[in-house]
């Protein structure tokens, strides 16, 4: 499952409480506001990235654009290019989406990315350029791999 | 001429017609009238190579009247290698030679009632034969002894051929030979009658001859009393002569002499003449196939005509001369009358014999052929005329389809003819079908020859070969079925603008689905070369494009989650092979049918091509993956998503 992860809020200092809990609440709701614009966004509630849609994904994907997620999922294929791969990797409880992952070369470390086997990812969601300097939209990059 | 050739003959000469000669005369060509419509007209060089000389065509064969060029005669067949009757050529085949008999139809048309009659044994037949047999064994009887004219046999054997006159089947033939009897005793009786005046005329003779030469010596004796010795005469009155009734006398004996000659030659002119009428009945009975009239006549002659004179009477010069050219030379006798019509009715009841052991043995050809034999020599023998009814009906029904396969044969109709052969196979097994099932089997296969070479002139194009090749199909064999393809193939090129248009006009409205449905109606086209390419690619693409539908759709029955998107991705290869594939109704249809069948496929597919040309290489990865999932084998999605993943691997992010 995906997990995702946000830059750390300022959590430093000691103002009262109840004014540190009503800028929490404002905080969460600005954030709820704004996932409710950005669906693939952010939640701070929602670390494990369960509201990941890969339909929507497949309809947009420069919508998810400089978003984290920790994503869990099992490798279905790759596809090779001198040490870069792309991962298609299943999510659980979707047999029937493949979610496609760019894995640079020493992302994955010591973890050995098989065919048929969990992992899980901490992938961001970028627009790169390509040879002709014309846009690549919205390719999930891995930044890490963790064996499940 | 021997013996059979004779009594062949005596038919011909019955239907009043002679046989013209030995194949040596016999002329080339048939003389009878067709009796079947004729064909089509043949080329003009024809009839001097279709016509057979006697010499060269083999005995029994038969010319086809209306054969064509190159066309074969027709084989020996239905058995007419013996004395029979060939209703095609009007001629009768017999020991290799051929006769040209002309009226044939009349003999016929003799057999045929033959067989649609009843034999004849009413009481009235059977006492007639009887009374027949009965005279016969008298005559022959009495041949033996020496009974004077008007004797009492002579007088049986008028009364019972008058009593025979009676029965209608006699037709008057015992009246003719019990008047020619009559009339023959009549002119002995002439005879005996002048004859016993001359023996009176002769007695008359020597009693005036006498009484004169006592005249004569008693004159000269009165003469010397009035002369004395030295020869003067005494005076007084002269004595009384009968120098007057001496004269009256001779005068009456040279009268009586005349009397008596004129006599002697009317009894030997009577004879001759009565011999003559007597002999030209019983040559009359002999042709007339009356073999027991004319062999009791024979025998009856011998007692009529005592002189032991039995010659014929025959002019040289007539035909009925010819009748006994076969007796080595020697002078025709009445005997030899008798001798013929003796072994004719000897042969004819062989012949009836041999029909009735062929019919039993169900041997139909040989048994036909002898009842020809039989009832053109001995229509009116007992052994024909009681030929029992059922054997009448087996043999007609085999002439009958005899003389269809004739028929059928100068028509060319060779389906006919096969079905008859087959039909005479079953009434006959003995009958030898192969040459014919062959000559049929060789003439269908030649006229579907020519059809082809039809069909391969009209494809190249050529008309005038076309035109001449089905012509002479339908001259081999004038009602080939297929032939009928080729007339409608005839009014296809009749009608050929009209639809050489109407495909042009498909071709460039591209509505290749019109042509292929009609494409019988469209075929003709393929006469023009430059249209026969396009009409062969019209006719091939659609026919693919239906085989290749069929078989999808009987995968997409089968698997209906995988099947139509299988189906959908086969439709979009075979479009971008060939661009002439969208071209067509039915591909639409069925592109658009399985693409609402795969939604989620086709639309995976589509979306990944939508999200490519934007630059979201992310989801359309993401959307190939996702039509590889839906159709694993899927080929669009493979390479879809290798070329986005490929352009991934490049990019720097």
């Amino acid at each position: 499952m995906a997990r995702r992860s946000r830059k750390k809020a300022n959590k430093g200092g000691l103002p009262l409480p109840l004014i540190l809990g009503g800028g929490v609440l404002l905080l969460l709701l600005a954030v709820f506001v704004a996932m409710g614009i950005k669906p693939g966004g952010s939640s701070a509630n929602d670390p494990q990235g369960a509201n990941f849609s890969i339909p929507e994904y497949r309809l947009d994907a420069s919508r998810f654009t400089g978003n984290s997620y920790r994503i869990e999922g099992r490798v279905e294929h790759i596809e090779t290019m001198g040490n870069d791969r792309i991962v298609a990797i299943s999510v659980k409880g979707n047999k029937q989406e493949r979610l496609p992952l760019l894995v640079r070369s020493g992302v994955s470390g010591r973890v050995n990315l098989t065919r048929g086997d969990q992992f899980v990812f901490d992938v961001v969601c970028r627009t790169g350029r390509d040879a002709s300097g014309a846009e690549v939209k919205g390719v999930l990059v891995v930044e890490r791999v963790e064996t499940k | 001429m021997n013996r059979n050739k004779i009594l062949l003959c005596l038919p011909l000469l019955w239907s009043g017609v002679w046989m013209q000669a030995a194949p040596a005369q016999a002329p080339a060509a048939p003389t009878g009238t067709p009796a079947m419509p004729q064909p089509a007209p043949q080329p003009a060089a024809q009839p001097a190579a279709a016509q057979p000389t006697a010499q060269s065509q083999p005995a029994g064969y038969v010319q086809e009247p209306y054969a064509s060029p190159n066309e074969p005669q027709n084989p020996q067949m239905f058995g007419m290698e013996i004395p029979l009757l060939d209703p095609s050529s009007d001629t009768v085949s017999y020991n290799g030679a051929k006769f040209d008999v002309g009226n044939n139809a009349l003999v016929r048309a003799r057999f045929e009632k033959y067989l649609q009659q009843n034999p004849e044994n009413s009481s009235a037949a059977r006492a007639y034969r009887r009374k027949m047999e009965e005279l016969l064994k008298v005559t022959q009887r009495t041949a033996r002894t020496r009974k004077e004219v008007g004797s009492e046999t002579l007088l049986l054997i008028g009364n019972g051929l008058y009593e025979m006159n009676e029965y209608p089947g006699d037709a008057g033939q015992s009246g003719t030979l019990a008047s020619a009897i009559a009339s023959a005793v009549s002119v002995q009786y002439a005879n005996r009658a002048r004859k016993n005046k001359n023996e009176k005329l002769e007695a008359q003779i020597n009693e005036l001859v006498q009484k004169t030469n006592f005249m004569h010596n008693t004159n000269a004796l009165r003469n010397r009393k009035t002369v004395n010795s030295r020869g003067e005469s005494r005076g007084g009155n002269t004595p009384p002569t009968n120098t007057f009734l001496m004269a009256h006398n001779t005068k009456r004996i040279a009268g009586m002499e005349a009397t008596s000659v004129k006599n002697d030659a009317d009894n030997i002119t009577q004879t001759e003449l009565s011999k003559i009428n007597y002999q030209s009945v019983l040559v009359s009975f002999l042709m007339n196939r009356r073999f027991d009239h004319a062999l009791i006549g024979a025998c009856s002659y011998r007692h009529i005509y005592r002189d032991g004179d039995t010659m014929m009477k025959l002019d040289k010069e007539s035909k009925a001369s010819e009748l006994f050219e076969g007796t080595a030379g020697l002078p025709p006798t009445v005997n030899s009358i008798a001798s013929m019509a003796a072994g004719a009715r000897h042969d004819v009841d062989q012949n009836m014999d041999a029909v009735a052991n062929l019919l039993a043995q169900n041997r139909l050809a040989d048994a036909t052929q002898h009842l020809i034999q039989a009832v053109a020599i001995g229509e009116y023998m007992k052994s024909v005329a009681t030929f029992p009814v059922e054997g009448r009906r087996r043999i007609a029904e085999y002439w009958s389809l005899r003389k269809k396969a004739l028929s059928s044969m100068n028509a060319r109709d060779y389906g006919t003819l096969e079905q008859i052969s087959a039909r005479m196979k079953e009434l006959d097994p003995d009958f030898d079908d192969s040459m014919l099932v062959s000559y049929c089997t060789a003439r269908k296969q030649q006229s579907d020859m020519c059809l082809r070479n039809a069909m391969k002139a009209m494809q190249a194009g050529d008309e005038e070969a076309f035109n001449r090749h089905i012509t002479e199909a339908g001259v081999i064999w004038p009602r080939n079925p297929n032939l009928q393809k080729g007339r409608e193939r005839l009014e296809k090129l009749d009608n050929q603008d009209p639809v050489r248009e109407e495909f042009k006009t498909l071709v460039a409205r591209k509505d290749f689905r019109t042509i292929y449905n009609e494409q019988e109606r469209f075929e003709v086209v393929a006469i023009d070369p430059n249209l026969k390419k396009q009409y062969k690619e019209v006719i091939t693409l659609i026919g693919t494009i239906d085989g290749m539908l069929e078989q999808l759709d009987k995968v997409a029955e089968q698997d209906r989650v995988m099947g139509p998107c299988m189906a959908y991705e086969t439709l979009l290869e075979r479009r971008e092979q060939d661009e002439r594939f969208a071209d067509d109704s039915a591909f639409r249809d069925a592109l658009n049918r399985y693409a609402l069948g795969a939604h989620d496929f086709v639309k995976a597919l589509e979306d990944g091509a939508h999200c490519e040309e934007r630059g979201e290489y992310g989801s359309a990865l993401a959307n190939y993956y996702r039509a590889q999932c839906l159709y694993p084998r899927s080929a669009q999605a493979e390479k879809g998503a290798r070329r986005v993943s490929e352009v991934i691997l490049k990019s720097k992010f």
